[in-house]
């Protein structure tokens, strides 16, 4: 909120802050009151100074224009050449020179004007901005003006504004009166009277009849205003709205908005003929119920809205927004100043509900003093005479059938010093307390009752004293201590720290750390994914229809996404065309879906490699080696033996099928790996090899941790053999390393592929095998007749189950 | 002793000591020392001459045979170590590689620096005894708002624009409902910290839609602003650096009472003023207090035998600072560049 500081000083003596702003809004801060921006309207006047014409004379080029020496401080003058007429020499004129700034972003610079030269302006009041005085002609000044000084100086031109972040707690100081209220008890000044309307006219004939039917109309006044002659505002009104940013309509509707902006008060002003049957009825709204704002917009009601009605029609929807056929217009005689208060839930669901934002409702939502609609509906019918004439009638309506009554709230200082941590004391508090216009009861030595006034409607329960007390004494007085500390302390969230683990591992791995939005776009998505059933085959759990934000902020991210891999394509797909052509990432993140109205968020892990190392010793190996080549590691980390990777059942679509598996950790599927699909990357105009991964990462976690077990390590010699089969061209390695293992048994460590090949010789259903075996016993060193042994199982299992042939 | 066997004698030693020092390879120095000392070699034919000697004269020349033999020995034995290691440092030259610059494999993963301060602020936290709670991101309206005195239709709702996907359930606003669930599965004194991503609908130049909070509650039977201050006064040197200050402003949240917003000295101008901290000095790095007596209602704690504090920050507001990052865009980006710079 924008607060004009000359404004304040209306109510509150800030004078002495005009030329340090920064001060006053140190306090102010510093009391929960933060002040965002400070902007000194007397900025467009730099550079603007008092002169003195030491000479005039025709411009030697032009008839109308005047060549004039003026003296402008520190012993230099200028030569300024001037359109006007009605200065002489012996003037003290106000001078904008190069530099200046004046209002309309009108810059004074070094300049000719007709082949003379000219260092500045002699100006109007115009000119500077200065709008309530209407003159065209150069300002001259009184003789005893100093020449060179600073003309904001000179004019007291000094007005400077705050933008106040103002907390929802603090609805009182939504007004230049509430703010200056806090002042007063922050700086200990007094708070000056609000000055209203106290003559009134006698007659009675001309009355509004009031109705209150809901009890969230929690007050209703009003004051009936005749002879009213509606026209612009006057120029101090206009430039104080225009000051914290509010354009002037009128006379009428610009004191309502006065009023509210300095008292806080909303208020509305009705067009008094308009009101059928000269009453004023106030009912909840009916479904389905049509109503047209000022602004001309078509409501169409729920029935929840509190309305504002004359005898036949709704006016206003209340402490919302006026009706259309009820406002001020230019004709209007005779207005109905409504000072209300209304139940402030009520106003924010009907403001929310229809989206009308209005500093009215933006002050009822939050709260509004019940105590004070009399007051300001006599402010503003004062200026309203004062602005648009008229006479005000002197029996106003007011309807006020449960007032709030703030309930006494028991506070010790044993509770403030406790919770402040330093001792708390009688005298500052019962300051403090009497300063926010409490009333406060002492009880004993230590305990008070303490009565908040109406306007705080944050304070309830004695910890909110506790807060005024720490507030007020400043919060830097807060010592710094730490707690005891005397508890058990509890392990992490296992799974963090799981998720941490895989994540130096996955680092280690190359791969660096992704971070994706859990929210995406679902047609993007939709298109990446094609079907969703076949993710389901592989435990990843992927609905059909993704969880919908139902206010997204735009259709890029109006779901909660599915996938983690679309998410990494997409990174895939930037980094490349952003020139990063090779790349290595991985996320462990929520998905999401939807069982009736359960959401579920399963965790993944998901990785991408794009491009191939770049270098004389760089490898060749599909990327998609690599991944394996992780997750195995991974497996391994997490004490993971039982595992394998097997072509797919059922094509994933975005993959590349001939180069693509399911990953199994026993006997349950996981997730997959796999190249893209080649029309993806052709689409994507991607060039490079892109493998990518996706695991149900609660599924990997089950039964963690799983404990290590030590295995004697045998200290028998180890023997290789090789070994060049030749088997059938679809024979998977996997089978074959396997039956290799089988058929040795325990004394197997560790079967190597070296070479696969398609020789010329072999024909096309045949590919040749090259393994290296290497055989341990844990008990003895093998003899030439036990490994020879060895090797006849080997070539016999093979040929028998693999058809496999020594070449 | 006949002067010509002597003579003999020490022409052999003389021509050995010449062929010895002349040989290059280890193959060549041993072809020499079967010429001398082998089974047919010089010196062992020389041992033949003993035959001829007189009685007397036998154990003299003995001695100086054996005395011959041994000093060749030793002379073969040293050249032959010296030309071993000829050889393997020529070896080493012939194998000298450029090791001016990486051949391959530099690279390395790199941790997010969302996750990294994510990290160090768990670990320095745990020091104090704090241990890391998380919750769901779709999380019932009653946990996110409610339940830490934020009813509906609040204005305090205003502060956090807020994505629903269905009439009770929000995409978090922040982590505090953690606290919440704390408080009703775990009993007091409890020191936890939660941490994860939230959402707001809200993107901006400042303002990601989904990024991440880490908060802090601290229950017991007696806690102090004081304490607040002291915990949050250490987390913020231990993490920026000993010679930051931290200020604390007065501020709201619904569930603190009384509630402050933290601001640091700001690390980079150290407090002299810098564009970062907009020529302030100070850089606003959270909010805090100590828990609002509604929300131990909420969660059915005893108050007051119970009170607490509670603090939050937001990460990549931390990671801005501490790395100097230009543009909180650059996060959810996953460039590669800006991964690996950190």
């Amino acid at each position: 909120m924008k607060i004009s500081l000359k404004w304040l000083n209306d109510y509150v003596d800030v004078s002495d802050y005009y030329k340090k702003p920064n001060e006053l809004a140190d306090h102010l801060t510093r009391a929960g009151l933060e002040v965002e921006e400070i902007t000194d309207l007397s900025a467009s006047l730099n550079h603007v100074v008092v002169g003195l014409i030491t000479s005039k004379d025709k411009h030697p080029n032009s008839d109308k224009l005047s060549l004039c020496q003026v003296e402008i401080g520190l012993g230099k003058t200028e030569q300024i050449v001037c359109g006007a007429q009605n200065h002489k020499m012996g003037d003290k004129v106000i001078v904008a020179l190069p530099g200046a700034i004046l209002p309309g972003n009108f810059a004074i610079k070094k300049s000719k004007i007709r082949d003379i030269e000219s260092n500045g302006m002699l100006c109007s009041y115009k000119e500077i901005g200065v709008i309530d005085k209407n003159s065209d002609g150069i300002v001259i000044l009184e003789p005893s003006a100093t020449i060179g000084m600073a003309y904001a100086d000179y004019a007291g031109i000094s007005d400077v504004t705050f933008e106040l972040k103002v907390t929802p707690n603090r609805a009182d100081c939504l007004s230049h009166y509430g703010l200056a209220r806090e002042i007063g008890c922050l700086l200990n000044r007094k708070v000056k009277p609000v000055e209203i309307l106290t003559k009134f006219s006698t007659d009675k004939t001309t009355q509004i009849k009031l109705e209150v039917q809901s009890d969230l109309c929690l007050r209703y006044s009003g004051r009936y205003l005749s002879g009213v002659k509606i026209g612009p505002s006057p120029e101090w009104l206009k430039s104080r709205l225009e000051s914290i940013g509010m354009n002037s309509i009128n006379n009428i509707v610009d004191v309502t908005n006065y009023v509210m902006l300095e008292l806080g008060q909303p208020l509305h002003a009705f067009d008094a003929d308009q009101l059928s049957g000269s009453m004023i009825k106030i009912r909840q709204a009916t479904n389905q119920e049509k109503f047209k704002t000022l602004k001309d917009q078509d409501l169409i009601l729920k029935g929840d809205e509190l309305l504002i009605c004359d005898h036949e029609k709704a006016v206003a929807m209340a402490g919302v927004i006026g009706g259309l056929n009820s406002g001020v217009q230019d004709h209007t005689k005779n207005i109905f100043i409504e000072s209300a208060n209304f139940n402030s839930m009520s106003v924010r669901k009907s403001s929310r509900i229809h989206g009308l934002e209005t500093d009215s409702a933006y002050r009822f939502s939050r709260g509004v003093d019940q105590s004070q609609t009399l007051l300001a509906m006599d402010r503003a019918a004062l200026l309203m005479i004062q602005c648009a004439g008229g006479t005000a009638y002197g029996a106003p309506i007011d309807v006020y059938n449960h007032p709030t009554v703030k309930k006494p709230i028991h506070i010790t200082l044993k509770t403030i010093s406790e919770r402040l941590g330093y001792t708390a004391q009688a005298d500052l508090f019962e300051q403090f307390m009497t300063g926010l216009h409490c009333e406060i009861k002492k009880i004993s030595e230590d305990s008070y009752s303490v009565i908040p006034p109406l306007f705080r409607f944050d304070l309830e329960q004695d910890m909110d004293l506790v807060e005024e007390y720490a507030r007020l004494n400043g919060y830097e007085n807060i010592q710094e201590t730490l707690p005891v500390f005397n508890q058990q302390p509890t392990p992490h969230d296992a799974f963090y720290l799981l998720k941490n683990k895989i994540s130096v591992l996955m680092q280690s791995c190359n791969f660096s750390q992704a971070f994706n939005y859990a929210f995406t776009s679902k047609n993007n998505e939709d298109q990446f994914l094609k079907n969703t059933e076949t993710l389901k085959v592989y435990s990843l759990k992927t609905n059909e229809k993704p969880v919908i934000i139902l206010n997204p902020l735009s259709e890029e991210l109006n779901a909660l996404r599915r996938s983690v891999s679309f998410s990494l394509w997409k990174n895939t797909t930037e980094n490349f065309h952003m020139g990063n052509e090779r790349g290595q990432l991985f996320e462990i993140g929520p998905v999401f879906s939807q069982d009736k109205n359960i959401f579920i968020e399963s965790n993944r892990l998901a990785m991408t490699i794009w491009g191939n190392e770049f270098g004389i010793h760089s490898s060749t190996t599909p990327n998609v080696y690599k991944i394996r080549a992780a997750i195995e590691k991974l497996f391994q980390l997490l004490g993971i033996n039982s595992y394998s990777f097997k072509d797919l059942e059922t094509k994933i679509p975005f993959l590349h099928f001939g180069q693509s598996s399911a990953v199994i950790i026993e006997g349950k599927y996981v997730g997959f790996i796999g190249t893209v699909h080649p029309q993806y990357i052709q689409n994507e105009k991607i060039r490079v090899d892109v493998a990518m991964a996706e695991l149900d990462l609660d599924m990997i976690c089950q039964g963690q941790p799983r404990p290590s077990r030590f295995k004697s390590v045998s200290t028998y010699q180890s023997v290789d053999r090789d070994f060049s089969f030749v088997v059938k061209a679809d024979q998977t390695m996997n089978d074959f390393m396997t039956d290799v293992k089988k058929s040795l048994g325990s004394v197997c460590k560790e079967v190597r592929v070296f070479d696969i090949y398609q020789a010329d010789k072999l024909d096309k259903t045949q590919k040749s095998v090259s393994v290296r075996v290497t055989m341990q016993s844990t008990e003895l060193d093998l003899t030439e007749s036990m490994i020879l042994d060895n090797v006849n199982k080997i070539m016999n299992s093979a040929a028998k189950n693999l058809d496999a042939k020594l070449r | 002793m006949e002067k010509t066997v002597q003579n003999q004698l020490s022409s052999i030693k003389e021509n050995a000591i010449k062929d010895f020092t002349k040989a290059e390879s280890t193959s060549e120095l041993y072809n020499f020392k079967v010429q001398y000392l082998g089974k047919t070699g010089a010196l062992t034919e020389a041992m033949k001459l003993m035959v001829s000697l007189p009685k007397e004269e036998k154990p003299l020349f003995g001695k100086l045979v054996n005395e011959v033999k041994a000093e060749l020995e030793n002379l073969y034995l040293s050249l032959e170590e010296k030309i071993k290691n000829k050889e393997i440092d020529s070896k080493m030259q012939n194998e000298k590689i450029d090791l001016s610059f990486a051949a391959a494999g530099t690279e390395r993963g790199h941790e997010h620096p969302i996750f990294k301060v994510t990290n160090e602020i768990v670990n320095i936290m745990s020091r104090l005894g704090y241990s890391l709670r998380t919750g769901p991101l779709v999380e019932k309206d009653y946990y996110n708002f409610e339940a830490l005195n934020i009813p509906p239709n609040h204005p305090a709702r205003d502060m956090q624009d807020t994505f629903f996907v269905d009439e009770t359930h929000v995409l978090r606003t922040h982590t505090s409902p953690i606290q919440i669930h704390s408080l009703e599965n775990e009993k007091p004194p409890l020191r936890i910290i939660g941490t994860g991503s939230v959402f707001r609908c809200d993107s901006d130049i400042s303002h990601l839609p989904n990024f991440h909070q880490i908060e802090g509650m601290c229950v017991d039977e007696k806690v102090s602003m004081a304490d607040l201050k002291g915990t949050i006064s250490f987390f913020v040197k231990e993490f920026f650096g000993p010679q930051l200050k931290t200020r604390f402003r007065p501020s709201f949240f619904p569930f603190t009472e009384p509630s402050a917003e933290v601001d640091c000295s700001c690390p980079i101008c150290k407090g002299k003023g810098c564009s970062l901290c907009k020529q302030t000095g100070w850089i606003e790095i959270g909010g805090c207090g100590l828990i609002n007596p509604k929300v131990f209602e909420f969660a059915k704690i005893q108050y007051p035998r119970w009170q607490g504090f509670a603090f939050g920050f937001g990460i990549e507001r931390m990671a801005i600072i501490k790395y100097g990052i230009d543009d909180i865009r650059h996060f959810p980006k996953n460039d590669v560049r800006f991964l690996s710079q950190f």
